[in-house]
């Protein structure tokens, strides 16, 4: 049976960010997911293309299966159905002994190598506006072998130099002197990966591995990739455009506003359906 | 011997004097032991230096009340409830307090190493990432680094010596004085068990000098010890213990009750301004007590919170709605 495509009217741009994070994932993967929209997204999955993917929550659930969305990853929701509930230091031991394929997290900014900030606006020392801190995003970031972000896109967010690298992109710092390099040759044995896109609310972005440079894969639906060049602070490369972001199912959206987020707590209703 | 180690609300605070390093249990916005934290506020604490896996709501309490010298983490925040720690946002802002940035799997792995006696503890993670910015050793750039209570070092870097796996962290032990927790059962003797989640309670626990345990119920030592592998912390790590029924909230507790969604969006849009801080801290812990707090809380809210039994979570309400 053909997929049904939603029309533009039928969907918000929650629920095409949400679908487009959840065709990151393959079955059979390990998946560590955050609070939020991350968190639907992999359910999404769960009860779609994957239904064998592995849950991880970071306050520590294994393998979870709730039938409905957690309101943080420390709800009693989370370890519905789990292989096993503990706690931090076996989420964290799991992530660092390599387990996971791919995380999802957020962040207030990118940079065009993937390095997230989410610790602080404007100078460490002297901050404009501290924000919540790195919580798991640099670990999960620099244990998975993918990790994919969520962000709302505005220009000051796309930066050519962010405030403070919270999460570790393509090309990172190197201590005690700062200079960057290649983020495999700062993480050894530990070498997995790295991001490998960013999804915001005007597109999809992808990162080459060997530049470590980040380029504009797909245009949500009524974007041209020159409005995204120009939505961002960093030259980003727009030569590798591959379309326009699937929408979102019609069996997408009644997973997501029927069965796991009826109550609106992450994802609003779109108005017209 | 088996009431020995009963304390009051009053003298689980007095316990903790000025100046004391501090951990609790919980994680974000779950089972966080509010009610000793109000009890530290109405004593109006000073200079205390927090310790913390994670914060969360607790953490902008005692920020806000301007308990808190120094808060040593990774996060804070009250999850959906309010995006950030908008208490500890405006006193980073004022420079009144100090803030020592670490991973949220280095935070566990350095009390995983305080638990089990280890002076520091390797890893690989947040390699090439600005906490390693030695620039941002907050604690070293005041002057605090004793190499007693705290590390000479915010990180030290070495190779693998043993597998030649390259580039490894090292990450000091947390030393903490007291830790404090907030769970569904502790047995006259200390057992505590913990339903759902422990989240890095078992370590914090370990790694204080002193715990104090504050539970739902306290139950039979016996009772607890028919089913021992259901115990998340043996009886001797526990130096005291109180019973607090709800002594959770506004925080979340696995199978007793839900999260406060509404108390916290108000408390966080609140506490924007010091002047809505101290406002919130009038109405609802200065001049209160457990006992009239609930009360003001009122029945209609906590039968609302209340979990189901079969399912661990509320039923009446989700996420605030």
């Amino acid at each position: 049976m053909a997929t049904e495509y939603a029309t533009p009217e039928e969907y918000g741009l929650a629920d095409l960010m949400c679908c487009a994070a959840s065709r990151e994932v393959q079955d059979n993967e390990v998946v560590f997911a955050g609070t939020g929209l991350p968190m639907v997204a992999i359910m999404l999955a769960q009860k779609t293309h994957a239904p064998k993917l592995k849950l991880i929550f970071e306050a520590g659930t294994l393998d979870g299966r709730p039938p409905e969305i957690p309101t943080s990853v420390g709800d009693a929701r989370c370890e519905i159905g789990a292989s096993r509930s503990s706690g931090l230091y076996d989420a964290f031991s799991i992530a660092q002994r390599g387990y996971v394929d791919l995380g999802f997290l957020g962040g207030a900014e990118v940079d065009e190598y993937g390095n997230v900030n989410t610790t602080c606006i404007g100078d460490y020392l002297s901050p404009e506006l501290r924000l919540t801190g790195s919580g798991g995003n640099p670990d999960i970031n620099s244990f998975a072998k993918r990790t994919v972000f969520i962000m709302v896109h505005e220009k000051r967010r796309f930066t050519p130099n962010v405030s403070y690298i919270t999460s570790p992109g393509w090309r990172v710092k190197k201590w005690p002197g700062g200079e960057f390099v290649h983020r495999r040759e700062l993480y050894g044995a530990a070498y997995r990966g790295g991001p490998s896109a960013v999804i915001s609310t005007a597109g999809v972005f992808r990162f080459d591995e060997q530049s470590g440079k980040i380029y504009l894969d797909t245009c949500h639906p009524g974007k041209t990739p020159a409005e995204i060049k120009e939505m961002c602070f960093f030259d980003l490369d727009i030569s590798r455009v591959n379309g326009e972001t699937l929408p979102p199912s019609r069996e997408e959206l009644r997973i997501i506003h029927e069965v796991l987020d009826p109550e609106q707590i992450f994802i609003p209703h779109p108005v017209n359906r | 011997m088996s009431t020995s180690k009963r304390i009051t609300l009053q003298q689980a605070a007095e316990i903790i004097k000025d100046g004391a390093s501090l951990t609790f249990s919980g994680f974000t916005i779950w089972r966080r032991p509010m009610a000793i934290v109000f009890e530290l506020i109405r004593q109006h604490r000073k200079n205390l230096h927090l310790i913390e896996v994670n914060g969360g709501s607790h953490t902008e309490f005692l920020v806000g009340a301007g308990c808190v010298d120094i808060w040593e983490s990774c996060w804070v925040g009250h999850e959906l409830y309010g995006k950030y720690g908008a208490n500890l946002s405006r006193k980073v802002a004022e420079k009144k307090i100090i803030v020592e940035d670490y991973s949220h799997a280095e935070m566990m792995f350095r009390f995983a190493a305080g638990a089990n006696g280890s002076p520091y503890a390797v890893t690989q993670t947040s390699l090439g990432t600005d906490l390693h910015n030695p620039e941002y050793d907050m604690l070293g750039r005041a002057g605090l680094r004793d190499g007693k209570r705290i590390a000479k070092h915010k990180y030290q870097f070495t190779e693998d010596p043993f597998y030649g796996a390259g580039s490894q962290v090292l990450i000091p032990a947390a030393k903490v004085d007291i830790a404090v927790l907030c769970v569904q059962q502790v047995g006259e003797e200390g057992t505590v068990r913990v339903n759902g989640q422990y989240y890095s309670d078992p370590e914090v626990a370990r790694a204080a000098d002193l715990t104090i345990v504050m539970a739902e119920e306290i139950v039979p030592e016996e009772y607890l010890r028919r089913s021992a592998d259901r115990n998340t912390i043996a009886s001797f790590e526990v130096d005291h213990i109180l019973e607090c029924p709800f002594g959770a909230h506004p925080t979340g507790m696995f199978g007793r009750y839900d999260v406060d969604g509404y108390f916290l969006k108000d408390f966080y849009g609140m506490t924007r301004t010091q002047e809505g801080f101290d406002d919130f801290a009038r109405e609802w812990i200065h001049g209160q007590d457990h006992v009239s707090y609930m009360e003001k809380l009122g029945w209609s809210r906590m039968q609302k919170l209340k979990a189901n039994t079969a399912l661990n979570y509320s039923v009446r309400e989700k996420g605030g709605k």
